[in-house]
């Protein structure tokens, strides 16, 4: 989003000013109008979009996150399944050398260490993305823990931010964390491989967040879910998420907000990947642009 | 905490000139400029007061005094308990007190009654350097160092000199983390020593100097002086400063956060993690649902409350004794 506002700035001369005060807050300015557009990491619910009043969220970036761990003894790249994962959040397994685990990893000598899971305390769309990946294959997560930037965690220990998490996990022996792609590359932390749908084990990487996103072949206005995507997708990482914008469609400046969005949905993709992020796909980018046009008119 | 006793002598020599106009303006703007900043603060606080109670009116209404009992903060399930949070704050805060209260009338007594007069005021003013340190470096100095340390050190030899006691040792059992309760103790510890300190120490300068060489006079040794006559005539002070630290300790949010691991948990253990009531308000205000941010509000009316208490107990007990000092000096 900086990247898109100076960039943009630097070749049309207009000015986009961009506050990062968290997805809550956001979605709150928004909806009383004392901002001209907003941006959130989670969808908006049901509920907050129809208190928004006549407003429009249309997916602008894609990114994913990624867990990772610090785990003495233990290679690079262990191996988990979703199931797995959301039994470790829920404290059903508490060791690394649980037979879960064992089994995904075979001839690996996993060390007895006990598993300390790591999330973050603040409202967060890492958060959001991961309960909803981890509600969508664990039935036992969705219904006592469930999906949102804030949830209750019933393990563990928290981080307040991406670097609060980060600090937790690279400093507790056993610890494990949800964290995004480019976070996880730039402090090169070890992380785990997840099965998706197709029963592979993919790397984090933009070409497997991109093949989660092309699952996606159309936006509803209540945004959606690329998280565990069907098994035709055969390297696509289970966990990618849409972060939004959100736009009022009556304004006083639906010409500038369709012109920066439109940039963004176009030019400033071309940024993604450098900074961790996917691309967004063709249909996705179409169906953001015909709901862009609800705006002002 | 200081007395007011010989103020008042320079005003009146003024009195006979005839004064200019613009002289008269002066203190006319002066009054209102002053009265203006007064009024201000006093709006202010009602202000908020106001703002924090309405916010936090839906979460009271809904969740009535269950908020303070019951431990299930769940926001996506529309829950909000905040027992954990109150626990987190008053262990951290009453640990950091338990700590700091022998070590700020230790530094105190060194530093009125023991320490080479030259070396007082640097000490003193190094001491009180320490409440300048902005929270968030402390609460980094505590990730990056403090905590590390407790972990690999500090807790296990708590451990194994206090563990094997009967219930007091629950509370420094076997299991260690580098976030916890006990290093934010520590670090509001080192946040509280510095208010403690400077506040004692001043009280301790209003001791009467004739009871102290009474006491010394009767043959009493230094410490027999400090044990009769300084530390019972301080006594209130003391506790006025203990009071004034718990306010400080009880509101403090980064520093907190930053170390006590954000775990809704009630445990026993003081090596695992928690969370406080400030540290919840900061971490999840901004991306709350209008539900959270209501039960955030509750939290922080409850911390208002508390804060409120605590400094006007010590005012309180400020006064009075500014009132026997007086009383003292008229005699």
């Amino acid at each position: 989003m900086s990247k898109w506002q100076s960039d943009y700035s630097s070749k049309t001369g207009d000015t986009v000013t961009y506050g990062a005060i968290g997805s809550g807050g956001g979605i709150e300015q928004i909806t009383a109008r004392t901002v001209d557009f907003g941006a959130s990491d989670a969808p908006l619910t049901p509920d907050q979009l129809s208190a928004c009043k006549g407003c429009v969220q249309v997916p602008w970036s894609l990114g994913a996150v990624v867990p990772a761990y610090n785990l003495s003894g233990a290679p690079d790249n262990l191996r988990l399944t979703g199931q797995v994962l959301a039994d470790i959040y829920l404290g059903n397994v508490t060791a690394w050398n649980d037979p879960a685990i064992a089994k995904l990893n075979p001839g690996v000598n996993l060390p007895s260490t006990k598993i300390t899971p790591a999330y973050r305390t603040d409202g967060s769309g890492d958060t959001y993305a991961f309960t909803d990946y981890l509600s969508k294959v664990s039935p036992e997560f969705k219904s006592k823990v469930g999906v949102g930037t804030e949830v209750k965690f019933p393990a563990g220990v928290g981080g307040d931010g991406s670097d609060g998490l980060a600090a937790a996990v690279s400093k507790t022996d056993g610890a494990i964390g949800y964290l995004t792609i480019a976070y996880v590359t730039s402090n090169s932390f070890n992380y785990a491989l997840l099965q998706n749908a197709a029963g592979n084990y993919p790397k984090a990487s933009i070409p497997a967040i991109n093949a989660a996103a092309a699952t996606a072949k159309s936006v509803p206005p209540g945004g959606v879910s690329i998280v565990d995507p069907p098994a035709s997708a055969k390297n696509a990482w289970p966990d990618s998420t849409f972060t939004y914008v959100i736009v009022p469609t009556s304004t006083g400046k639906a010409d500038a907000l369709k012109k920066f969005i439109t940039y963004a949905l176009g030019p400033g993709q071309s940024f993604a990947e450098g900074l961790g992020y996917g691309t967004l796909p063709k249909q996705v980018v179409a169906d953001s642009k015909a709901a862009l046009n609800k705006v002002g008119g | 905490m200081t007395t007011e006793s010989a103020t008042a002598t320079l005003s009146p020599s003024l009195g006979g000139k005839r004064r200019g106009v613009l002289d008269r303006v002066g203190d006319r703007a002066l009054y209102l400029i002053t009265l203006l900043a007064a009024i201000g603060s006093v709006v202010i606080l009602g202000g908020l007061t106001y703002k924090v109670v309405d916010l936090a009116s839906g979460a009271i209404s809904n969740n009535g005094l269950g908020f303070i009992t019951t431990s299930n903060w769940d926001p996506v399930h529309g829950q909000f308990g905040a027992a954990q949070f109150l626990y987190g704050t008053a262990v951290s805060s009453f640990g950091a007190l338990l700590l700091a209260t022998p070590l700020s009338i230790a530094i105190a007594l060194f530093l009125t009654e023991l320490a080479p007069r030259g070396t007082r005021t640097p000490i003193a003013t190094l001491v009180e350097l320490l409440a300048g340190i902005p929270s968030v470096i402390l609460g980094l100095w505590g990730i990056l160092v403090l905590a590390p340390l407790m972990q690999s050190t500090v807790e296990p030899a708590l451990h194994s000199a206090l563990g094997w006691i009967p219930v007091i040792g629950k509370l420094f059992a076997g299991a260690y983390s580098p976030v916890g309760l006990f290093p934010a103790m520590v670090i509001l510890t080192i946040m509280t020593v510095p208010i403690v300190s400077s506040l004692t120490r001043e009280i301790f300068t209003t001791v009467p100097p004739a009871a102290k060489e009474g006491a010394l006079a009767l043959g009493g040794t230094r410490w027999e002086m400090i044990k009769t006559v300084v530390l019972p005539y301080s006594r209130p002070g003391i506790v006025a400063a203990v009071m004034l630290g718990l306010g400080r300790a009880v509101g403090e949010a980064i520093a907190v956060s930053q170390v006590i691991g954000g775990a809704p948990s009630i445990g026993s253990n003081l090596f695992l993690p928690a969370q406080s009531a400030a540290g919840q308000i900061a971490a999840q205000y901004q991306g709350g649902t209008p539900d959270t941010q209501s039960a955030l509000a509750y939290l922080a009316v409850i911390l208002l409350v508390l804060s409120l208490v605590f400094t006007g107990v010590a005012r309180l007990l400020v006064r009075a004794i500014q009132q026997r000092s007086e009383g003292r000096s008229q005699a």
